[in-house]
């Protein structure tokens, strides 16, 4: 159909062929490698995964990576039912992603690819693979009930909810069941390793939450993140609070007159899950395969003091012995505490907020 | 309280003159009022005429009481009202925007002076019914104000502004909403209601028939001070100054010569012998278009009419009368208007024709050529 | 024309036909302007809003279920997050009446140029992040926070007092986001009250006082009914400020949503909190509207 008639019209035709098909390699190569969409909490959490796992991963495997915040198994499963998935992998705590698996919410993990076998146990389930350890602490004002460890300073649940012997305001958790039931049962005298048994009953449900009203009055703000909890403490809003170790740690980097204690502390693992139908299932895989060796795990601590899930992480890693011992999954500090039960939460959850939700309306 | 102090029993309640000494009001540099002296007789309806920005409607409103005058005093009767507020002076106002209260029936409106003067139930309701029978309004009692027509609200102004039997009745401009037509019943109406009332009223307009129409006297106002008080007459035809002769009216101004006798003309024309006129001043002869006639091949008798000889410029027919603009010399026109009928050759006048127009020695008017007093 | 009368067979009026047909064209082309208005309204209320009924309805085998409402008597703590919920909205709207009121009526009196320059500082706020204002006041009021230590450091009072964590926090921090919304529908039937209405009053009597709560008051009514339904209906649905400064201790239907959903992605149970508010909130307002009159106030007939 073409005639070329001069040398000049030639050259650019062959231009424009050559340009073509280079945009269209480009274009496949694109295809090919669509990056994966990873989703993470705000604040010094997602940083310090941002950090540690997710930038060295993505550079040594060459997998691209497309980071957002915001990350919640309700926003997930809101994608999957309206059939409008743009999320890969998201983070989420050990109990959202048992529930939001029980509402067909996530991907099964493809154990072929991400290998678990030098997991710590129980850090991951079939649908979610534990990223790091942390413990759901009490905490206090170190200038009002002293130093952790220090004579006289609350060591337990029964001291948390004793405001005679540790006078002042207290601060919970708002809205949210998860970790909150537990330590009523313990400072109400039930030992930690029947504290499940207890729950597994509306009747025990009733007496934790029966317990937490009984302190309520002292219970000046219930919290509703990590950010706040540490906010509380640093301004001392609050004398004492329950909450996760690794904020109370950054807390008291930035001056904050705060401390904890792991004994009666919940044990418990945020991990990363798939949502169901993930535009880019096989690459995904393979970067959670990725950031779950320990090279990457090994960094996590530098950033913030939560525990690898992957044992060989312990040993592989450079941080100092203070800092490694400081770690909720240290095994000096894991029999102090009472690992949560995935199976209590996928069972009793929605029964449990709706009697703390009674309690907190009140 | 039973009843107020004011209240009288019969429907006609004894008038209140007002004294007015030395009023002055400025706004930043400019004088709206410069030291105004009036008195306004007991009963009478007198009209504050003058263009707008004159200071008409800021005298009326310091009557009422509703701004603060730099100086000067107000007396009703003999009591001084300038440091009362308006709500203790007691008279009645009719506003240009009648400012009915939208939340209230008629009857409610009529009755809200009432209640605040702590009437009793009854006789509230036997005053309202009499005031709406008043203003002609007897079955509108329970409308609302936004159900009435123009010339209706302005009746219910009005039966407001004087259920409660004030002494003294302002309106500003009451009828300036109203088309031409329902203005000129009205202007009838309220000259009735004056009469039946027999309440002293002042009463504010722009409108210089209207003026002339209702008033027992006119305060012609400008620039903040009174140009001239006089009955609607006087003013019409012995206006003091060039600025109420141009105002009320229309006329046409010629100016006057002196010789050493102090007979004063126009041109050649002798116009006036003994006028008490300054030496040193010019003076003008103002002439009403309609005083003039025109005068065809009869003698006139020159001792008691002047004449102007000119041609027709323009001429306009207007339905009742018809005006013709007449040039009686280089440099002056005069205005001639004159009554139609149905076969009178002079409805077609045309431009350049010749004409005499006459002006009868009685009609003379000369007054002061610069308005400066 | 005399044709058309003098003829036997009347032909119709010359272009009769035509100019009718003209004037259904303007109609058609005037509903035509219409559609996208209508469209919209259909997409982003019926739609949606037919959606939550739909799913409030749905059990969590997927039939159809009253499951979500039986939920709601079966557990106290719902009847208590409405009556919470009504509670902080109606203290929030008698508080932004009790200081708007008077601002609006500040600004009506102001000559138009300075009341434009007050306008601006009480809009001001809404050009800031919803989120920055609230935790602004949780800075001035916490325990250790600046009004606090301002308060203690000047002997006025000697504990720090609890301003924030609570119902006390959180209707001054709603109060101050939605006072624009009451102000400026106040503020514009404010301005259209003529000076000589005022004047009137006066003339016939009324004192100062009695001026204002006679005449002025009244025809206010329409701008302060409007600003307070807009602030009343916005309260209902209000998160962020109850979160941060109710210290978990003003917990409203909004909460309860997010915490339903956060925990249990149950869509059902949080679309039947969502129709039960609307049906209850459209209750209300009838009822408010039978009482106080509310479409004579608000659409201006007196």
């Amino acid at each position: 159909m073409y005639k070329f008639s001069n040398p000049a019209q030639r050259i650019r035709s062959a231009a424009l062929v050559a340009g073509l098909v280079a945009a269209a390699t480009f274009a496949t190569g694109l295809s090919a490698a669509d990056p994966v969409t990873v989703v993470s909490w705000g604040g010094s959490y997602g940083a310090a995964q941002d950090a540690a796992l997710f930038n060295d991963a993505s550079k040594n495997s060459g997998i691209a990576i497309n980071r957002e915040s915001g990350a919640s198994m309700s926003k997930a499963c809101l994608q999957v039912e309206s059939r409008a998935v743009s999320w890969d992998l998201v983070v989420t705590g050990s109990g959202g992603s048992a529930a939001a698996a029980a509402k067909g919410c996530l991907e099964k993990i493809d154990f072929s690819v991400v290998d678990v076998s030098d997991f710590i146990p129980g850090m991951y389930t079939d649908y979610c693979v534990g990223t790091d350890v942390f413990a759901t602490v009490m905490s206090w004002n170190t200038d009002k009930y002293g130093q952790p460890g220090s004579p006289g300073a609350p060591n337990s649940w029964a001291d948390f909810w004793d405001v005679e012997k540790f006078p002042g305001t207290r601060a919970y958790r708002a809205n949210n069941v998860d970790g909150a039931l537990e330590p009523a049962l313990m400072a109400d005298g039930v030992p930690p390793e029947k504290v499940y048994e207890v729950l597994s009953t509306t009747a025990g449900m009733k007496r934790a939450v029966d317990k937490i009203r009984e302190l309520k009055p002292h219970i000046a703000v219930f919290w509703g993140s990590g950010a706040q909890q540490a906010q509380l403490m640093k301004d001392a809003e609050v004398d004492m609070t329950t909450g996760w170790n690794g904020r109370f740690d950054n807390a008291k980097k930035d001056g904050a007159k705060v401390g904890y204690t792991f004994n009666q502390a919940l044990y418990d693992f945020d991990c990363m899950a798939m949502v169901k139908g993930a535009p880019n299932k096989d690459t995904a895989m393979k970067f959670l395969a990725e950031i779950s060796k320990p090279e990457y795990q090994a960094n996590l601590p530098f950033h913030i003091t939560y525990g690898p899930t992957n044992k060989k992480a312990y040993e592989v890693t450079t941080a100092p012995k203070e800092l490694i011992e400081s770690l909720p999954s240290h095994p000096k500090n894991v029999p102090m505490m009472l690992p949560v039960s995935l199976d209590f939460y996928a069972k009793h959850r929605t029964e449990a907020l709706e009697l703390y939700m009674e309690m907190m309306s009140e | 309280m039973a009843s107020h102090p004011d209240d009288q029993s019969s429907t006609k309640a004894s008038a209140l003159p007002i004294h007015i000494q030395g009023l002055t009001k400025k706004y930043g540099r400019m004088y709206a009022l410069n030291n105004v002296d009036l008195e306004v007789r007991s009963g009478e309806f007198l009209t504050l005429l003058g263009p707008s920005g004159s200071g008409k409607t800021t005298l009326l409103m310091a009557i009422a009481g509703f701004n603060r005058p730099d100086a000067g005093s107000i007396r009703f009767a003999d009591t001084e009202m300038i440091l009362t507020p308006p709500h203790r002076r007691n008279v009645g106002m009719v506003f240009q925007s009648y400012a009915l209260f939208p939340h209230m029936t008629v009857a409610e409106n009529i009755a809200f002076p009432l209640k605040l003067r702590g009437t009793g139930a009854e006789e509230t309701a036997q005053r309202v019914a009499d005031a709406l029978a008043t203003v002609q309004l007897s079955d509108l009692g329970e409308r609302g104000i936004d159900q009435l027509s123009g010339g209706q609200r302005q009746r219910v102004a009005l039966a407001r502004a004087f259920v409660f039997r004030p002494r003294i009745l302002l309106m500003d401009e009451p009828l300036s909403a109203l088309d031409k037509k329902l203005r000129e019943q009205m202007q009838i109406e309220l000259k009735h209601l004056h009469e039946q009332l027999g309440v002293t009223t002042v009463y504010v307009t722009h409108d210089q028939r209207e003026a002339l129409t209702m008033s027992d006297r006119i305060a012609v106002i400008n620039d903040g001070k009174l140009a001239q008080v006089d009955t609607p007459h006087a003013i019409y035809n012995r206006p003091v100054n060039r600025f109420v002769a141009d105002f009320i009216g229309e006329s046409s101004m010629l100016p006057l010569t002196r010789d050493d006798t102090g007979k004063l003309y126009f041109e050649d024309h002798l116009i006036a012998t003994d006028y008490q006129t300054e030496t040193g001043k010019d003076y003008a002869l103002l002439v009403r278009p309609e005083r003039l006639f025109m005068i065809g091949d009869e003698t006139v008798d020159a001792d008691k009419t002047i004449t102007f000889s000119g041609k027709v410029r323009e001429f306009v027919f207007q339905g009742e009368t018809a005006f013709a603009l007449t040039s009686i010399s280089d440099t002056h026109d005069l205005s001639f208007r004159f009554g139609t009928d149905s076969s009178s050759s002079q409805d077609s006048m045309r431009p350049g024709d010749p004409v005499s127009l006459g002006l009868n020695r009685q009609d003379v008017i000369v007054i002061p050529q610069t308005s400066d007093q | 024309m005399n044709t058309a009368i003098e003829n036997e067979v009347d032909p119709g009026l010359p272009n009769e036909n035509q100019l009718r047909s003209q004037g259904i064209r303007e109609q058609r082309m005037l509903l035509s302007l219409a559609t996208p208005a209508f469209l919209m309204i259909v997409a982003i209320i019926l739609i949606p809003v037919g959606w939550l009924f739909y799913l409030s309805f749905i059990g969590g085998d997927g039939q159809f279920s009253l499951e979500h409402y039986r939920k709601m008597i079966e557990y106290k703590s719902y009847a208590r997050v409405f009556v919470t919920t009504f509670q902080v909205s109606i203290l929030t709207t008698l508080l932004c009446i009790l200081i708007g009121y008077p601002l609006a009526y500040f600004l009506a009196m102001l000559p138009q140029r300075l009341a434009g320059f007050f306008m601006l500082a009480v809009l001001l706020p809404f050009w800031t992040s919803l989120l920055v204002r609230t935790y602004a006041w949780l800075v001035l009021l916490q325990k250790n926070g600046i009004l606090n230590d301002f308060a203690i450091s000047a002997g006025l009072w000697e504990t720090p007092i609890k301003l924030v964590h609570n119902m006390t926090g959180t209707l001054i921090g709603m109060a101050h986001i939605m006072l624009p919304f009451l102000v400026l529908p106040l503020y514009g039937s404010m301005r259209k009250i003529e000076r000589d209405m005022m004047h009137a009053a006066a003339n016939l009597g009324a004192s100062p006082i009695q001026s204002f709560w006679k005449i002025y008051f009244p025809l206010s009514l329409s701008g302060m009914v409007a600003g307070s339904l807009i602030v009343f209906v916005l309260c209902l649905g209000f998160y962020v400020t109850p979160a941060v400064l109710g210290g978990g201790r003003v917990v409203m239907v909004a909460t309860q949503i997010t915490a339903i959903l956060e925990n249990q992605f149950n869509w059902g149970a949080a679309s039947a909190l969502g129709v039960v508010l609307l049906v209850a909130t459209i209750v209300i307002l009838y009822l408010a509207g039978r009482f106080l009159k509310l479409d004579a106030a608000l659409f201006g007939k007196h």
